[in-house]
């Protein structure tokens, strides 16, 4: 532990070295991002839009991947306080572990945006997506094409992660609104396709015919349970909804095996925050609060996706 | 208790009271399925679990031999992923036959293997520590390979090997079961086997008896990598697509069968037929748990517990004959 600190800070003298050698020259806004994971393709997604308008606006952005760890996340913002970067995007991994990052960097008096999810402190701005939004927008079109009355399945993320957690309280106040919609069984597929198929499989052999309409949390386990209704012979008679509109699924919404997919726009996500940051450092105007819209996907507007 | 190569032998009629134990548990879980739910004992659901266990139990076979001869292996899960991801960069419609990305997918678990039992060989380090290492590597590797992305837009031949049937038994099933009898023929009847056992039983001791230590460990590690590959591709194949991320903790699912299937960590003992069993009990309890539709979040607290008593009961059925 206090070898990582002694490194970090060694890290962060050497960086902060670089950087103020450089500011003799042209006075180059230096931004610090740290992303819940790089493993993510969302999130890496992000990241890129990110990098593209920092190079236009001709910031230098620093990016850093927290894999998935609040407390090396919290670790890396320190890092950047000592950089003395102009701004921070936090790309948060906990709601509560990673609020620290937060307080740290207002300290400091260095103007820190969340982006993507939430923190329980409040950062300078915030930009992202309500995820509950994206599930009720998948729920609702599932009510639609049943009538407001059907059997419904619901494949769940990884149990008590944000998102998880957001998309199944938006599913929840749909059915509400809805009487007519049972729900079958709910069950976790861990974001994972393999799993997601042998979950659908099990559940066809429970529930067979009855099944109506599956909503899955994230578009790799709607890949999975279309695989195992089109194995069964189901597909036809099944509604599946997922979120997320990876290149897999609207392939798949194109090809009419997956019904819909609800749009995250990723590049919307990670160009505005890079906007808000650099508004934030020259004291411009700015929204506390920049929510990019979901977009419902289906057949119809599968082709004209912003990329 | 085991000093020389012939150990095994009089090991015999233990292991099988052992699985008879463990066979005892599997029936009697299956029994309790089939009187909750009438969807449990129906021939769709047998190849379902079939189908769902073959993954696993592919893997745990590698690992049982690794185990037999006191060693671990923690990288099969992140095989599975570059193996997956390779194979799948090669099975693209209209480019490579079917039979490329396949023996590519399989060289790469076996180089990784290779490495493995290299390491492991000519080194002091633990495999324990080698195989932790490979583990990390070989995730690294898969997201490298697929710049972090799944590789999808599969050949419809490469799809058939994990998603297809032949004379109306998934594919899946049929190569359960014919590596599931070269893997028993290999322990049981071959030199090699008789020699893991020797290992696994007293290192020292076989070494003085004249086993070539170095080959036999060399050739569990890559075995362990070749099987690992294998559910890569199948894995790859069953989902259509190359997942970076495919296989996490799978490596825990394969030792876990292993063990209820009472390969001994020590090492020394274990039978093919008990992995078999122990993934079997393992696919069946979450086949059934889906079926009653029991919460997520006790689903893991039951898979625990019948874990720990398949254990239990195989011990004290062990203890009482010894």
């Amino acid at each position: 532990m206090k070898k990582h600190v002694l490194l970090a800070a060694f890290a962060a003298f050497c960086l902060a070295g670089c950087q103020s050698s450089e500011k003799g020259g042209a006075q180059k806004l230096v931004i610090g991002a740290t992303m819940l994971s790089m493993q993510n393709e969302f999130i890496v997604n992000v990241n890129d839009a990110m990098a593209k308008k920092a190079e236009a606006e001709g910031v230098e952005l620093i990016t850093v991947d927290a894999e998935r760890s609040a407390l090396k996340q919290v670790e890396q913002v320190e890092s950047f306080i000592a950089q003395h970067v102009d701004a921070i995007l936090l790309n948060p991994c906990e709601v509560e572990a990673s609020s620290p990052a937060v307080a740290k960097a207002l300290a400091a008096h260095i103007p820190i945006i969340n982006v993507n999810s939430e923190t329980s402190t409040q950062p300078t701005a915030f930009v992202g997506s309500d995820d509950a939004e994206s599930a009720r927008i998948a729920m609702k079109f599932i009510a639609d094409k049943l009538g407001g009355k059907g059997n419904i399945l619901m494949m769940q993320g990884y149990m008590g992660q944000a998102a998880q957690l957001k998309r199944e309280q938006g599913a929840k106040e749909i059915l509400k609104q809805y009487p007519g919609l049972t729900l079958l069984a709910s069950q976790t597929g861990e974001w994972d396709r393999a799993k997601a198929l042998s979950l659908m499989e099990n559940w066809i052999q429970s529930y067979g015919s009855k099944i109506q309409a599956v909503f899955c949390q994230n578009d790799e386990m709607g890949m999975g349970a279309v695989k195992a209704l089109t194995d069964a012979g189901l597909k036809n008679k099944v509604i599946v909804v997922s979120i997320d509109a990876i290149p897999d699924a609207i392939q798949a919404v194109k090809n009419g095996t997956l019904d819909a997919t609800v749009f995250q726009n990723a590049s919307e996500q990670g160009a505005k925050a890079v906007e808000t940051a650099i508004k934030a450092i020259k004291k411009q105007a700015f929204d506390k609060q920049t929510l990019i819209p979901f977009q419902l996907v289906t057949k119809q507007n599968a082709d004209k996706l912003p990329q | 208790m085991e000093n020389n190569v012939l150990t095994y032998r009089a090991a015999g009629p233990l292991l099988s009271l052992r699985r008879y134990g463990l066979l005892l548990a599997f029936l009697a879980v299956c029994i309790g399925l089939s009187l909750t739910t009438p969807r449990f004992l129906t021939w769709q659901n047998a190849t379902i679990i079939l189908t769902q266990v073959s993954i696993n139990a592919l893997l745990a076979f590698g690992v049982t031999f690794v185990i037999i001869t006191g060693g671990i292996d923690l990288s099969v899960g992140s095989v599975v992923a570059v193996s997956g991801v390779v194979a799948a960069s090669f099975a693209h419609p209209d480019t490579y036959p079917v039979i490329v990305p396949v023996v590519v997918g399989l060289l790469t678990g076996l180089a990784f293997g290779a490495f493995n039992g290299f390491v492991v060989t000519s080194s002091k380090v633990p495999p324990f520590i080698v195989t932790l290492g490979t583990m990390t590597i070989g995730r690294g590797l898969a997201l490298i390979l697929s710049k972090g992305r799944p590789v999808s837009n599969l050949s419809d031949a490469f799809n058939f090997l994990g998603g297809g049937k032949v004379l109306g038994v998934p594919m899946l099933i049929w190569i359960l079961i014919a590596v599931f009898a070269l893997c028993a023929v290999i322990l049981r009847k071959t030199v090699l086997g008789r020699y893991m056992y020797a290992v696994g039983g007293n290192e020292q001791a076989s070494r003085a008896s004249g086993v070539p230590l170095r080959t036999v460990k060399m050739a569990v590690y890559t075995l362990c990598g070749g099987l690992a590959a294998l559910s890569g591709i199948l894995l790859t194949s069953r989902i259509t697509t190359g997942q970076p991320n495919a296989g996490l903790s799978f490596e825990l699912d394969a030792i876990t069968a292993a063990i209820i299937g009472g390969t001994s960590t020590s090492g020394g003992t274990g039978t093919m037929t008990g992995t078999l069993l122990g993934a079997l009990l393992i696919g069946v309890i979450s086949n059934g748990l889906d079926l009653l539709n029991v919460s997520s979040y006790y689903q893991q607290v039951v898979m625990g517990v019948i874990i720990i008593g398949a254990v239990v009961l195989d011990s004290l059925n062990q203890t009482k004959k010894a």
